[in-house]
């Protein structure tokens, strides 16, 4: 018989992989030039994002079209703290986050009684409707001119933390992410979620509190997001209610995640790699056709892989069979 | 007091368009349960086509229309047939990422071919106002709202008395008892999807006339017919031209009493309002949402 | 024991990072580009997004004003001679993608960057040069807030957004007979838009105008009928919108829709752009625009001649009309250039006192920056569409024709 992992190492080998890829993240910036980790600093940004969404949308099957509100108000928050009130980042980051997921619980408790697309859209609308209100209140937010946060002189709180503060700061949130995923995964916690993704009713009659697990999910994902816009914000100085709110963000995180494979801990963050990495290669390299080329590439992406890419190579592996064009055959009408 | 009634009869005008815009896209999300992301493009590349044809060979936009529908039915037949009914049994939200790669794919190919300048179909008579006592009746958007109504009615016609339309409703309902009746269910989705982008072609070409579009606009309509679809009920004809109706009127009242700035904020509050309360939508049927699928 | 698969898989994808990112590191970074007798010039551009249209035009500014360097030698650099090469990038129109081109080039050592298109991108931009010690000239962010943060690296060769819309009302008063009496004011509800529609407010006030409301829609509306809606009540003489194209062909054609009738529309941005006239047709006659550049516009320089000489070179280039776009992004160009040959060096520091001192004519205008980094002294055109064609009516003694009022095409 061909040696196996002792039981222990198997429960906790991804551990140590996880644990190596951060120390790993930690030291690749040392090699890395001011715009590079720049750049990398907006993967990482990306792969916190992928798996927040992939909290509600992968586990719990609710598919949040706009999660994007949580990241426009964590920044928001966080910028009207620090202009108005002087407060210091540090401070004003976990407010927002927990701002947001208040914000996740309130607006869950009605909306997650709705299902598929239903949710999917009133949460979009959501979005929406909150990026208009906040332009609307310019006082606070400055409104449709933006709002900056204080950088300069004496009324900076915090000193900006340049390329390479925010490249720690997105590493960190993305591993805390990471961490969350991987506890929620392994506990009843994530057991109640997958049962809900797969059977409501059953779920519920095995005596899970659905609407509680639900709103709980969703503030969490909530407080994930906000924490990552609030960064952003500080980041971008000068934020604008359409990019902080942008549909484009949410449609983003739900492609990083199902491309990677959705329900899975690895796959939100390959997918945000992957696609970030392909994105940015393309518009540097190819600059007139750039967004052409990637629509292509989702597409093709798409009908080859339809479940993800972890789950592909999960059950390749389980079926010993990896060809690709099986793979459609398997998924096609 | 006409300054109210002007906005609403404007308002009205305006939602029976926003309602053609949007009932392609319900059929094809209450039918096959595919979200088309790339709906929107579909609707400027409409625009685009109906704007060629009436700078090149002078044909006036309405009639243009038809020759778009046809060309536009085709493309949809095709890209169902060889792309989206590649995914359609995955995970649900696959087909959204194959339509988000067919938008940007879509985009830029408009933005190459016919640059990112801003168009318009300008007609002699389209800016041209009816005027009723005071009433200012914009020639352009009465002819489309007319349009808007007559084809949806026809649509609702077509679906409910045609062989073609009722394999279409029978499908949406279920699959694979469809199938066992002998109904060829890809070619009955490939025909769907291309009625769907027929109808958002001739719903942009009728944009182009009253409005200016460019590449980027296709984000817009996409996001407004997932709202309208949704607020009529998904896959309800009728429904759509309710939602969009009942769009254009709280845009018109928002905007007439409300800073300018609000009439967005006001749309979605209302959306989320009626999907709490009335989660099939205004008109909807509950048996979309409880479909069986093999 | 059998090394797991995942675990193997995740070795390998963090060594194959920091492996890639060692490669680069050895590629990048340098001036290699100076040595071969080429000056890099960083230039992030909206060639897709909502703002592609005014970021093509931009980008072909920068294109005739590398040609027309190249054609007289390149670019004096003491006793040397360096061509220009101006390098692109696509920044999506989103002003986040901007910064971040702004720190790639600083990577690939370009610190001279000429500016993206709009006042969101360059504010954003702005911040990231003063951080990186780079040197930015702007070519189409007008929004005076960008030079209100105390910036010191960055140089706006185009006039403030106060005056976009004031130039109209200063025009109308000093220009229309009989002189109208009431304005209402249109804008979209961005920084730059409301800027100007308070320059506008504040120089019709001060020139005896009553301006009998202000409203606001969202920016990029096409749809402004609720707006109209409201003013038509109040039937003002002169309808002054601070927009940009989509909201400002809107107006007209909306008004026309509505019934309402003004002795004149003034706009912003829109006007003078070549799609203005062609979305419209025959509505868009007698509108009045405001514009950085015409071509009639006096001055010249050894570069690109007369305002007239570039027109016909954009014309016959690019095979349109030259709009302000065109002519702004030029003109930043050759301020980099003229600033370089002044200042005999391509070092940061050297360059930006250079821009901080410079005072010279071009087809553009004169090219000089106050304190703030703004060229303040200089006026803009206000033009009129008659037949089709963009009329330039003020300041007098640039104007190519007189205004036509009242305004409004029947």
């Amino acid at each position: 018989m061909a040696p196996t992992l002792s039981p222990a190492w198997r429960q906790r080998w991804p551990w140590a992989a996880g644990i190596l890829a951060v120390a790993a993240a930690f030291g690749l910036q040392t090699q890395l030039y001011s715009g590079q980790v720049r750049t990398v600093g907006t993967i990482f940004m990306f792969v916190a994002l992928a798996l927040s969404w992939n909290l509600i949308g992968g586990y719990t099957g609710y598919a949040s079209f706009g999660q994007v509100v949580f990241f426009g108000l964590g920044g928001y928050v966080t910028a009207a703290l620090m202009t108005h009130a002087h407060w210091s980042f540090w401070l004003a980051l976990p407010v927002s986050g927990l701002l947001a997921a208040g914000y996740g619980a309130l607006i869950g408790i009605p909306l997650l009684r709705l299902r598929g697309h239903y949710f999917a859209v009133a949460t979009l609308g959501v979005a929406e409707g909150t990026r208009e209100i906040v332009t609307n209140l310019p006082d606070l937010t400055g409104g449709g001119g933006g709002i900056t946060l204080p950088t300069v002189g004496a009324a900076a709180s915090t000193k900006y933390l340049g390329n390479d503060g925010f490249y720690l700061v997105f590493l960190v949130l993305a591993a805390l992410c990471l961490l969350v995923t991987a506890l929620v995964s392994r506990s009843k916690f994530g057991f109640a979620l997958r049962a809900i993704h797969q059977d409501e009713d059953a779920a519920a009659a095995v005596g899970i509190n659905t609407t509680r697990t639900k709103v709980l999910t969703f503030a969490l994902s909530g407080f994930l997001t906000g924490l990552v816009g609030a960064t952003y914000a500080f980041q971008q100085v000068t934020i604008y209610p359409e990019r902080l709110f942008d549909v484009e963000l949410t449609v983003l995180m739900v492609v990083m995640v199902v491309i990677g494979g959705s329900g899975t801990v690895l796959g939100p963050i390959l997918g945000a790699i992957g696609l970030q990495f392909l994105s940015e290669w393309l518009r540097q390299n190819y600059t007139t056709i750039h967004t052409l080329l990637l629509g292509a590439i989702i597409i093709a992406a798409v009908i080859l892989l339809p479940q993800g890419l972890v789950n592909y190579l999960r059950e390749a592996r389980r079926n010993g069979d990896y060809s690709l064009l099986a793979n459609v055959r398997r998924y096609r009408l | 007091m006409s300054g109210f009634f002007q906005a609403t009869i404007y308002g009205l005008l305006q939602g029976g368009l926003l309602a053609l815009v949007a009932v392609g896209f319900s059929l094809v999300w209450g039918v096959m349960n595919v979200v088309n992301l790339s709906h929107g493009a579909f609707v400027v590349l409409g625009a685009y086509l109906g704007w060629q044809l009436h700078s090149s060979l002078g044909l006036d936009p309405f009639l243009g229309m038809i020759l778009v529908a046809a060309v536009l039915f085709c493309l949809g037949y095709a890209v169902q047939r060889l792309l989206i009914n590649l995914v359609v049994n995955g995970p649900i939200f696959i087909t959204l990422l194959l339509t988000f790669g067919l938008e940007l794919l879509l985009v830029q190919g408009m933005n190459i071919v016919f640059t990112a300048n801003y168009q318009s179909i300008t007609t002699s008579y389209a800016g041209n106002a009816v005027i009723v006592g005071d009433i200012q009746l914009p020639l352009g958007r009465l002819l489309a709202f007319a349009l808007a109504v007559v084809i949806t009615v026809a649509l609702v016609r077509v679906m409910s008395r045609t062989r073609v339309g009722m394999s279409i409703m029978a499908t949406g309902m279920d699959r694979g008892a469809a199938r066992l009746m002998g109904i060829r269910a890809r070619h009955v989705y490939a025909v769907t999807f291309g009625l769907a982008t027929a109808l958002a072609g001739m719903a942009g070409t009728m944009v182009g006339v009253v409005d200016t579009f460019n590449p980027a606009a296709a984000g817009r309509f996409t996001l407004l017919s997932f709202v309208i679809a949704v607020l009529g009920g998904l896959g309800n004809m009728y429904g759509a031209l309710v939602g969009g109706m009942l769009m254009g009127l709280v845009q018109a009242w928002g905007g007439y009493f409300l800073p300018g700035t609000w009439v967005n904020a006001l749309a979605f509050l209302l959306l989320v309002v009626v999907l709490i309360f009335r989660p099939s939508g205004l008109v909807g049927k509950a048996f979309y949402s409880a479909r069986l699928e093999v | 024991m059998k090394t797991p698969r995942y675990l193997a898989t995740a070795s390998v994808v963090t060594l194959a990072l920091s492996l890639s990112a060692c490669g680069s590191k050895g590629d990048a970074g340098g001036d290699a580009g100076a040595a071969a007798g080429v000056l890099n010039l960083g230039a992030s551009v909206s060639l897709t997004g909502k703002l592609a249209r005014e970021g093509t035009l931009t980008q072909e500014g920068y294109q005739l004003c590398q040609d027309k360097v190249n054609a007289k030698g390149g670019v004096k650099v003491g006793d040397k001679t360096l061509k220009l090469d101006i390098k692109y990038q696509d920044d999506t129109s989103k002003p986040d993608t901007a910064a971040q081109l702004v720190d790639q080039f600083n990577d690939q050592g370009i610190k001279l960057i000429l500016g993206s298109y709009g006042s969101a991108n360059t504010e954003a931009q702005a911040a990231v040069i003063e951080r990186n010690n780079q040197v930015m000239v702007d070519s189409s962010g007008a929004d005076n807030n960008i030079f209100a943060k105390g910036y010191k690296r960055t140089f706006g060769v185009l006039s403030p957004a106060t005056e976009y819309a004031a130039s109209i009302v200063k025009a109308i008063a000093e220009l229309a007979t009989p002189k109208p009496t009431s304005v209402v004011v249109l804008s979209a509800d961005d920084g730059f838009s409301k800027r100007a529609a308070d320059g506008a407010v504040k120089a019709a006030k001060d020139l005896g105008f009553t301006v009998l409301e202000t409203q606001y829609f969202p920016n990029g509306a096409t749809d402004v009928s609720s707006a109209l809606n409201k003013i038509k009540g109040s039937n003002p003489q002169v309808i002054i919108g601070s927009v940009h194209l989509a909201e400002g062909v809107a107006i007209v054609k909306q008004s026309k829709e509505l019934g309402i009738k003004p002795q004149g529309f003034g706009e912003t941005v829109a006007p003078p752009t070549p799609d203005f006239v062609t979305t419209l047709g025959a509505d868009a006659n007698g509108v009045l625009g405001s514009s950085q550049w015409t071509k009639s516009a006096s001055g010249k320089d050894d570069y690109f001649g007369t305002a007239m000489q570039y027109e016909a070179d954009i014309q016959a280039k690019f095979k349109h009309e030259a709009g302000y776009h065109n002519a702004e992004a030029s003109a930043a160009c050759l301020a980099f250039v003229l600033a370089i040959q002044k200042a005999g060096s391509t070092e940061a520091d050297k360059v930006r006192d250079a821009l901080a001192a410079l005072d010279a004519p071009s087809f553009f205008a004169q090219l000089k920056f106050d304190a703030t980094g703004q060229n303040s002294t200089k006026p803009m055109s206000v033009i009129q569409i008659q037949n089709g064609k963009m009329v330039t009516v003020w300041p007098k003694d640039s104007a190519e024709g007189k205004l036509i009022w009242p305004g409004l095409a029947s």
